[in-house]
């Protein structure tokens, strides 16, 4: 069941990844995307990983798509189609993306993974909870707290961005 | 881990998907797909860690803390990329690439 | 754990407090005298710098997550100077009416930049070192887009936060593949399991074009121009001095220590990029006229002469890497400082328009020519000697070849420098920028760089005590 589970997930996420970026019509982009990341947190719980299954759906899927479906409808009109891309960057782009997908994969399946054996550290609540807080090794209490300063940070940058001066103000 | 997968198509799957994105950033014209492309190149990072995580190194939860903290920052990233988006169509009313003045990647 | 330790995180800690006092400050003042926020802000980081030179104990903290060492705080210390440099050279600007509003959101992002830059220098594993390094870019983007008037502003910071998103996307894949094959995100423990197989060395080379982004090396540098040229002038030279500084600092940090095991391979990779960043970016600072454009490329090609040093991999290469970017960091300061009276007094920002200048500004125009002496590297000014031990370094280890081709790039560089001098003092101009008397503060910033410049490069004492604190690395 899980292995079926799992084809059916690299499939959809894939085909619409595909999608997402050759698509003309943006408001179908961003519903692609949204398609690739639900996919993508069926991985996690496919990996026993289910906070961070939780976290993408809410965040990623909840969070992020819905921002970029609100900028969409702010600033396109749904029926806009774009124009094909240029053919040198269709190329370009195609062409990178081929020759680094068939280095990095030969490269990847000449490489011998093998699991270190310790003993698996059973991943529920009461130990992602103890890890952020700890201040030992394996312990996240640092990048917790500096994330805190780099989303003070980014909702200052957005108010400065958004922010309209005097002046502006006396002009509108 | 998952009996009947082996890591490699975890791997491949990743690896397709951060290409994907990589593709899509070069060719596509429009801000806001490529900040989509950014998401899924962002994406494919996080399955990869969390993979690794998972199949070779159980004991620690080094790779997932990783990813948690790649999701926490791409939403600030998004958050602000798309305060900017918006700025500038207020101020030429596209967000196509060319409209752009002079902002030629 | 002891809270006594977080003594050894004072400068971040200091910082964070900084950032956080402004904040609160800006609610005490009325909305008609935001303008006192400014020197409050100034006066504040000033304390904090000084604070910074106290000597104190230094360690590591979060078991390994964090670590400190002489050379850090000295790096530390490197770009607070620069920044509070960049305070006071921007504090006309602030001052403008459609600025001054958002003069205290400017030092609290720049503040919290700054945060960041410090821990990702003082990081001891990728986790810390990732976010460390987006906490000290993203804000960045919030203040290249913080000229309301110009649209050419918005457009640098949607690019600098579209390519920086990119460059980060491609440097975790990199780390990806490094956990996945090392089976850990602490550095010491990379250290141990690192060896030359493939599933590294392309990890290793994602890893490098990650951070070849936010350095501007060549193959990774398109986004610098356009973002230098559109972004305000003291978001530029914040820009091009501490961001591009802090971001040096952590790749020699981690190429020495981490990597060191697989530096035969790293040593190609760096010398091509190198060679690369050199001879591109002159060729093309040859044709700008602008001069925000010009100083942007002439940073890629300082970039590609830090480069040389970082290939020495020992003690002098970090050495020589240090002392440049503290020469850099007051060397540029000053030319940005002049480009931005110039541009505050009288909107002038192309080569032409300098015609002249001599004439009416000659005192600035005299800094400008000491500071691109000394982007030049000629002698009597401190950025001969950056530009002498990085190449002392590149040719202790052998790189005799480099050192010839980087001895020619600096050659051709004098050529587009002086281009700069001859148009203030030979070309003649009958409509020259009008004489013009810059703030006091802006005048104190550019007083440092002057001082800097002559007393680092005349105090030997400074680079022999760097050659000293470098060898913490590699024991």
């Amino acid at each position: 069941m899980n292995v079926v589970m799992f084809y059916l997930l690299s499939a959809i996420i894939l085909i619409f990844s595909l999608l997402s970026i050759t698509t003309r019509k943006i408001l179908r982009a961003a519903v692609y995307l949204l398609f690739v990341l639900v996919a993508t947190s069926g991985f996690y719980f496919l990996l026993n990983y289910e906070f961070m299954a939780a976290v993408q759906l809410t965040l990623y899927a909840g969070g992020i798509v819905v921002l970029i479906i609100f900028s969409i409808l702010l600033t396109s009109h749904i029926s806009h189609k774009f124009k094909h891309p240029a053919l040198l960057n269709l190329l370009m782009g195609a062409g990178v993306a081929v020759i680094g997908a068939g280095v990095a994969l030969y490269i990847i399946f000449n490489e011998k993974f093998t699991a270190n054996g310790q003993p698996e550290l059973p991943v529920d609540m009461t130990a992602i909870g103890t890890q952020l807080l700890s201040t030992e090794k394996n312990g996240y209490v640092l990048p917790f707290e500096l994330i805190s300063v780099l989303l003070l940070a980014a909702i200052i940058a957005a108010i400065v961005i958004a922010k309209k001066g005097k002046q502006e103000e006396k002009e509108s | 881990m998952i009996q009947g997968i082996p890591i490699y198509h975890f791997l491949v799957v990743s690896t397709l998907m951060f290409f994907i994105g990589v593709c899509g950033f070069i060719i596509r014209r429009n801000l806001i797909t490529m900040l989509m492309a950014v998401e899924l190149i962002l994406n494919s990072v996080n399955i990869n860690f969390v993979v690794f995580n998972r199949y070779l190194y159980p004991d620690q939860l080094q790779g997932h803390f990783f990813s948690l903290f790649i999701v926490g920052i791409a939403a600030a990233e998004a958050a602000v990329a798309i305060a900017l988006i918006i700025n500038i169509y207020r101020r030429i009313n596209n967000i196509e690439v060319e409209n752009v003045n002079e902002m030629k990647f | 754990m002891d809270f006594g330790q977080f003594i050894l995180m004072r400068h971040e800690l200091l910082l964070i407090l900084a950032a956080v006092i402004v904040l609160i400050a800006e609610l005490a003042v009325s909305e008609s005298s935001k303008a006192r926020i400014i020197p409050f802000a100034l006066g504040l980081f000033a304390l904090v710098t000084i604070a910074g030179f106290i000597p104190g104990e230094t360690g590591t903290l979060f078991g390994g997550s964090y670590q400190s060492n002489e050379l850090t705080t000295m790096m530390k210390n490197v770009l607070n100077m620069g920044v509070l440099i960049i305070f006071l050279q921007s504090e006309s600007w602030l001052k403008k009416p459609e600025n001054v509003d958002k003069a205290s959101e400017y030092f609290v992002l720049t503040l919290a930049t700054l945060v960041g830059m410090n821990y990702m220098i003082s990081a001891g594993d990728f986790l810390i070192f990732y976010v460390g390094l987006e906490t000290a870019t993203i804000p960045i983007a919030g203040l290249a887009a913080f000229d309301k008037l110009k649209s050419r502003s918005a457009e640098a910071g949607i690019k600098l936060i579209l390519s920086s998103a990119l460059s980060s996307g491609i440097l975790l894949f990199g780390l990806s593949m490094i956990y996945g094959a090392t089976g850990s995100i602490y550095f010491a423990d990379v250290l141990k399991n690192v060896s030359a197989t493939p599933l590294i060395i392309m990890g290793f080379i994602f890893f490098v074009a990650g951070m070849g982004f936010k350095i501007s090396l060549v193959p990774f540098h398109f986004w610098t121009a356009d973002v230098y040229e559109g972004a305000p002038i003291g978001v530029t030279s914040y820009l091009s001095v501490v961001s591009k500084g802090a971001a040096v600092f952590i790749f020699t940090i981690v190429l020495f220590t981490v990597f060191r095991p697989i530096m035969e391979q790293w040593q190609h990779l760096i010398y091509t990029l190198a060679v690369m960043t050199m001879t591109l970016a002159n060729l093309f600072a040859l044709r700008q006229d602008n001069l925000k454009r010009f100083l942007a490329f002439s940073s890629i090609a300082q970039a590609g002469f830090i480069l040389l040093g970082i290939l020495g991999a020992n003690g002098m290469g970090m050495a020589s890497v240090v002392y440049f970017v503290l020469v850099y960091v007051f060397t540029n300061l000053g030319a940005f400082g002049v480009v931005a009276a110039v541009s505050a007094a009288s909107g002038v920002e192309t080569i032409s328009g300098y015609n002249g200048l001599y004439k009416t500004n000659p005192k600035l125009s005299l800094l400008m020519t000491l500071s691109l002496f000394s982007l030049a590297g000629i002698p009597p000014v401190a950025g001969f000697f950056g530009k002498f031990f990085l190449f002392t370094s590149a040719a202790g280890s052998g790189y005799f070849i480099l050192v010839l081709i980087a001895v020619l790039n600096a050659t051709i560089s004098l050529y587009y420098y002086l281009r700069v001098v001859k148009a203030m003092f030979i070309d003649a101009n009958e409509d020259p920028a009008p004489t013009f008397r810059s703030s006091n503060a802006m005048r104190l910033g550019l007083i440092m760089c002057l001082a800097g410049m002559f007393i680092i490069g005349f105090a030997s004492t400074i680079f022999d005590y760097l050659r000293n604190i470098s060898d913490v690395l590699f024991n």
